[in-house]
Formats: structure tokens, C-alpha cells, sequence
């Protein structure tokens, strides 16, 4: 057997955990157009920041192709791929075959259409070479533009080095696909105490400058500043699938089915790039983030492998920690509201508790957790996570779930009752405390 | 793989658990009437849940912390299979708390790092299982539930 897989990062590491924790001894190529290979893009900001340094930035020690026998092809795009004769051809040319392959190109920096984006001292952060460059960058005053956890998160670190930071948000609050206004609020609240000047509602129409970026100009104001992150989000990269003929789903990512297999026989796809099944909207969705990366591209590589496994789905999770400095947790929906893709007269319930430094959301969906947000006591969120990602009907639980002293025993006979939702290791798991 | 299993019948709530955990494991003197002055204030691993379950993290085979991680901090010991947080490079994110099914990783805001059970891997034998004085907390070799009717 012969893998070759597309992509360095968490979804691509990954699958070849997955392919060797079966296959010891087959062929495995990898192909990352990156130079600097298995470092975590989650802690660009913390290198940013100089709150680490180069090598803590690795999420795998740095002997892993060594240790897993992986031939890696570091800096080396490809830019075809043959479904007739099963290769893929690398820019100087050369092609290599496989028997099977995995696509785990991410995504990429979307760049605004806004005039002026080409100056000087504008950046995306996505790559190592992003975080460099604007790690070298001098000068006092920086525009992050796009409030996502990576706008906040660049704006954090720029900060932290002591810059005059603006965070420019076109929609009415922080984190807008993280947060709802309540919760977006406390950090909000926390990223102003930092010295952070926050602008939300307001649209960036133009950078202004000759040749360097001096200003970014909204609707209402001009900012002054040397330098530009821009983080409005990313977009998967499916140039080299469109190519081929793999099916690409409605909100261009790769579709694939529960086994992560695109709709050409032996090719795989999974992380950022993906577009798959997401448990909270019933329908398609790329959910570019970390953990759902690490568990569709354990899914590809065991499946690659011949271990049929299936994807239970994705959701949305992210987790704010100590970076930002305000524990906050959020899955799934955010607000009832704004589930475009659920059917309407769908039963929405969505329950609310708020003290003065924490705040607790459930939004319920036909009995099931559908999202839930958690500001201050965050230790329990794994409950929340597992009723969630299992869809267990919760509806006669809500005062548990919004009991301050949740924990394990009390959902447990709630596991129990759907104990088939489990695969075998999961269950043996839960059984293993001893209830 | 062996793991710690409780029996609820004999867990009487009586906490020497958690308290020996946080002495022995969490805390830096060592001496009980010490760690329980201590500032930051030691955290045990083991939580007696209810008024009388004591849980600690599973080691789960299927590891969602592991997978939530992203840096490896939350690793897999490949010797004993035994989940344990690199804590030196932990950067504090709470990810893996976001997705542990029995919610016991502690996000230390005092420490900054995720505080849960490593099952003494570094001793001969859990601390928990060593004082608690039923017997409830007992190291067992992993058993096949599913096979059982429940
Ligand atoms: C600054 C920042 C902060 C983030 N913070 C968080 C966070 O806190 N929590 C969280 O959950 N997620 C976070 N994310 C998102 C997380 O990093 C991604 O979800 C994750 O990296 C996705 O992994 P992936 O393997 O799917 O793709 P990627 O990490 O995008 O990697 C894809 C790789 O494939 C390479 N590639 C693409 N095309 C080709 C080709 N043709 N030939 C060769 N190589 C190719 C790319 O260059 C890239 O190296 C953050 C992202 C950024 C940028
Ligand atoms: S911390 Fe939680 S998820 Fe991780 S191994 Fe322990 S019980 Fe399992
Ligand atoms: S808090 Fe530490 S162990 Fe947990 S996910 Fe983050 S880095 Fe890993």
C-alpha cells in the first residue's frame, strides 16, 4: 500500500497516526508546501506575543517522520492530481503514485476586496512565515480587522508587546460566530482592560498610504497605524480537488461521506479543507477548527488503512483560555435564532443564567443540546460537550444542566439509558468508573 | 490495561482521598498540615463526586483530550498507555476541559495549566486507591461490559 498525503498539519499528523497505529511498514509521502513543518498554527499568536518560543511551537516532536517512517516532501507543493493514473505531481514536476490519498490542504486567508489591501505592512496570519513577518514588524500601532478568535487572538499578542492596538469588527459584538452579545460582552469587557481599543458595527472601506500602510479608513473615522492583520476568516483550499473532479459541496469545501472518502474512490479529505456532516444544523458545514481536524483525519487514516470507521459528525467548539484571560467555552449554535439551515417551526428553547462574572447558556433543540455556551465556571463543559455530540434527548435534565454543582453522576443515567450512542471503547469507558 | 475502578457501594464519601491526592501529588511540602496553607492551593485529581462517588480521569483509549490538544501537551505515555499533561508546555487554552466526557481536568487558574490525574505514574501505586480506607477505589485490569446484559 502506498498513502501519500497533502498537507502537514493537525488533520494530515493526524491520519498518519491513525494509518500507523495499524499499518507499520507501508509507504507513507508527505507533501506540505510549508518549509517548517509540524508546528501548531493555534499558537502563532503565543510566538507573536514571545510568550513561546520556535520550538514550543511543535505539536509533535520533531523526530516524528523519523519515528513513523514518513518520507516528507517539506516545502514541496503539489499542483495535480491524476484520479486515471493515481499520481499526483509535485510543481517541479515530478509525479508520485498512490493507492490511496488523503487531501488535508486546509484553508486559506480570505483576503477583503478593500481598497488599498496590497500596501506594505498588511498581513493575513495563517503561516509561520505570516507570524515572522509580523513578529518582525516595527512600529507602534496596529488595525486587526475581523473580531474571530484569531482577529482577538492576534490583537492579544500585539498588544502584549506593547503596541497601540485597534480591533476593527463589522458585525455588532466580538467573537460574533463564537459568542453570543451577552457572553461576547465579558470579553469584550476584558480585551478593552487590556488596553485594546474595540470598534464593532463598522466596516473597513479603504487602507490608505503611500506604498506602507499609514491609516485604515471606516465609514465613520480613519485609524492611524503601521500595520494590518487581517483575519475575516479562512476559505478551504480546493484548487487542487476542483481540478481532479471531487465533488465540492456548497460552501466550497470537499464533501465527503462518514468515511471522510470524497466522491473519487481512494481519495480522502479531511480538516479545514473538509465539509462534512455538522451535528447541531442537521446539514453540511465546515467547521474549521483544531479537535474537528484531529478526528476527521483519524477518521480518513484509519478508513485509508482498511478499518472502517465512521465520522459521527462535526460540531463547532472553541475554548478561550488564559491567553485572553477569561475562561469561556462554546459549541454548537450560539444563538436560536440564527440557525439559517434549521427548518422552520423547529422548538427552540434557549435557557440563560448570569451572575456577575459568569454566564451560562443551553440552547435546546427537540429536547437535544443544540449549543451551549459557558463564561467563568468552565471545568464541566466536557459534560455538555459528550449530551451534545451524542444528541441525548436532555429535556427532562435542564435544572441539572444548569445546577452550579453539575457533575459526571449526574448524567450518568442519562448516558446509560443511551448507551448505544457509544462505540464499544467509549462505553467501556463510562462503565470503567463503576457505577 | 489496568485502571481504577470505584465501587460505589463502599465509597463513603469521607474525601481522604482527594485530600491524600492533594498532599502527596499537588501540593510542594509534601506534609498535610502544610499543603492545606498552601497558596496557590493544591488541587487533588480525584473529586468525590455527589455525596459519595469518587472519580478520576479514565485514561480513556479513545482519548478526546488528546485529540483537543494543540500542542501535545495532553499525550498518551506509550509504555503504561496512561494519559498525562506535559505540564511545562501547557498553555493553558482549556481545550481538552472542553471535550473531557467526565469533566475532570481542573483549569487551574492559578497555576495555568490543566491539573487532572496521571494515575501516579511516577509511583508504585495510585495514592487514592492506597488510602481509601473501604476499599473502594480499586486498580483493575479493564473489563468487556458490552457482552453483559445491562
Ligand atoms: C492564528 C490561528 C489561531 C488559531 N487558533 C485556534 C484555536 O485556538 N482553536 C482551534 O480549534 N483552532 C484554531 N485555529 C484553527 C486551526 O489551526 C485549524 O483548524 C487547523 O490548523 C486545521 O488543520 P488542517 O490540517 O485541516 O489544515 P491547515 O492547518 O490549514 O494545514 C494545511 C496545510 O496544507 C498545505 N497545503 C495546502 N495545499 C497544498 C498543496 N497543494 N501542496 C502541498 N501542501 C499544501 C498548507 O500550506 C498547510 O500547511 C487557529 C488558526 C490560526 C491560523
Ligand atoms: S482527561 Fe478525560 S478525556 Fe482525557 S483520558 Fe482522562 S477521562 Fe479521558
Ligand atoms: S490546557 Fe494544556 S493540556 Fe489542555 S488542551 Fe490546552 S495545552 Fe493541552
Amino acid at each position: 500500500m502506498r498513502y501519500v498525503i497533502i498537507g502537514g498539519s493537525a488533520a494530515a499528523i493526524s491520519a498518519i497516526e491513525a494509518i500507523r497505529s495499524i499499518d507499520r511498514e507501508s509507504q507513507i509521502e508527505l507533501f506540505s508546501d510549508e518549509a517548517t513543518p509540524l508546528f501548531s498554527r493555534v499558537l502563532l499568536p503565543y510566538y507573536i506575543a514571545e510568550e513561546l518560543s520556535k520550538p514550543l511551537l511543535n505539536f509533535r516532536s520533531s523526530d516524528f517522520f523519523e519515528q513513523n517512517k514518513i518520507t516528507s516532501h517539506l516545502g514541496v507543493r503539489i499542483k495535480e492530481i491524476s484520479s486515471e493514473s493515481n499520481t499526483v505531481t509535485a510543481e517541479n514536476g515530478e509525479a508520485y503514485p498512490f493507492d490511496k490519498l488523503l487531501l488535508a490542504t486546509g484553508g486559506n486567508p480570505i483576503i477583503p476586496p478593500i481598497q488599498g489591501i496590497q500596501k506594505e505592512g498588511i498581513s493575513t496570519l495563517k503561516t509561520m512565515a505570516d507570524a515572522e513577518k509580523i513578529y518582525q514588524w516595527k512600529g507602534k500601532r496596529a488595525v486587526v480587522i475581523g473580531a474571530g478568535s484569531v482577529g482577538v487572538e492576534s490583537c492579544i499578542s500585539l498588544r502584549k508587546r506593547g503596541m497601540e492596538v485597534t480591533l476593527l469588527e463589522q458585525l455588532g459584538h466580538v467573537l460574533p460566530t463564537v459568542f453570543d452579545e451577552e457572553a461576547a460582552s465579558m470579553i469584550q469587557k476584558r480585551i478593552e482592560d487590556l488596553g485594546i481599543k474595540t470598534v464593532t458595527g463598522e466596516k473597513a472601506i479603504q487602507f490608505s498610504g503611500n506604498g506602507h500602510v499609514e491609516s485604515v479608513v471606516t465609514e465613520s473615522r480613519e485609524i492611524k497605524c503601521e500595520m494590518v492583520v487581517l483575519a475575516v476568516g479562512v476559505k478551504p483550499a480546493i484548487e487542487l480537488a476542483k481540478k481532479v473532479g471531487i465533488e465540492i459541496g456548497s460552501l466550497e469545501g470537499i464533501k465527503v461521506n462518514a468515511e471522510m472518502m470524497t466522491n473519487v474512490q481512494d481519495i480522502y479529505s479531511a480538516g479545514d479543507v473538509a465539509e462534512t456532516f455538522d451535528i447541531t444544523r442537521e446539514s453540511s458545514w465546515i467547521n474549521a477548527i483544531w479537535p474537528c481536524a484531529v478526528e476527521q483525519g483519524r477518521v480518513a487514516g484509519l478508513n485509508m488503512a482498511g478499518k472502517k470507521t465512521l465520522y459521527i459528525g462535526s460540531f463547532r467548539r472553541n475554548s478561550i483560555g488564559n491567553f485572553i484571560g477569561v475562561p469561556a467555552i462554546s459549541m454548537g449554535l450560539t444563538r436560536a435564532e440564527t440557525c439559517s439551515t434549521c427548518e422552520a417551526g423547529e422548538s427552540f428553547q434557549e435557557i440563560k443564567r448570569r451572575t456577575k462574572d459568569a454566564y451560562k447558556k443551553l440552547i435546546i433543540k427537540k429536547g437535544r443540546l443544540a449549543g451551549v455556551i459557558l463564561v467563568g465556571q468552565t471545568q464541566k463543559a466536557g459534560l455538555y460537550q459528550i449530551l451534545l455530540k451524542k444528541q441525548i434527548d436532555v429535556s427532562e435534565y435542564i435544572p441539572v444542566l444548569m445546577s452550579r454543582n453539575l457533575n459526571f453522576m449526574d448524567i450518568l443515567p442519562l448516558i446509560r439509558r443511551n448507551a448505544d450512542r457509544f462505540t464499544e471503547t467509549e462505553y467501556k469507558e463510562i462503565m470503567d468508573t463503576g457505577l | 490495561m489496568k485502571i481504577l475502578v470505584v465501587d460505589k457501594n463502599k465509597c463513603t464519601g469521607c474525601h481522604q482521598c482527594e485530600l491524600w491526592c492533594g498532599t502527596e501529588i499537588a501540593s510542594v511540602s509534601k506534609e498535610l498540615y502544610q499543603a492545606i496553607r498552601e497558596e496557590p492551593h493544591p488541587i487533588p485529581r480525584v473529586y468525590v463526586e455527589g455525596k459519595d462517588f469518587a472519580l478520576q480521569c479514565r485514561h480513556c483509549e479513545e482519548a478526546p483530550c488528546i485529540e483537543a490538544c494543540p500542542n501535545g501537551t495532553m499525550r498518551r505515555d506509550p509504555e503504561t498507555g496512561l494519559v498525562y499533561v506535559n505540564e511545562p508546555t501547557c498553555i493553558a487554552c482549556w481545550m481538552c476541559v472542553m471535550v473531557c466526557p467526565f469533566g475532570i481536568i481542573n483549569p487551574s487558574a492559578s497555576m495555568k495549566v490543566a491539573i487532572k490525574c496521571d494515575r501516579c505514574r511516577h509511583m508504585g501505586y495510585p495514592i487514592c486507591a492506597e488510602v481509601c480506607p473501604t476499599q473502594a477505589i480499586k486498580l483493575e485490569e479493564r473489563k468487556d461490559y458490552r457482552t453483559k446484559a445491562f
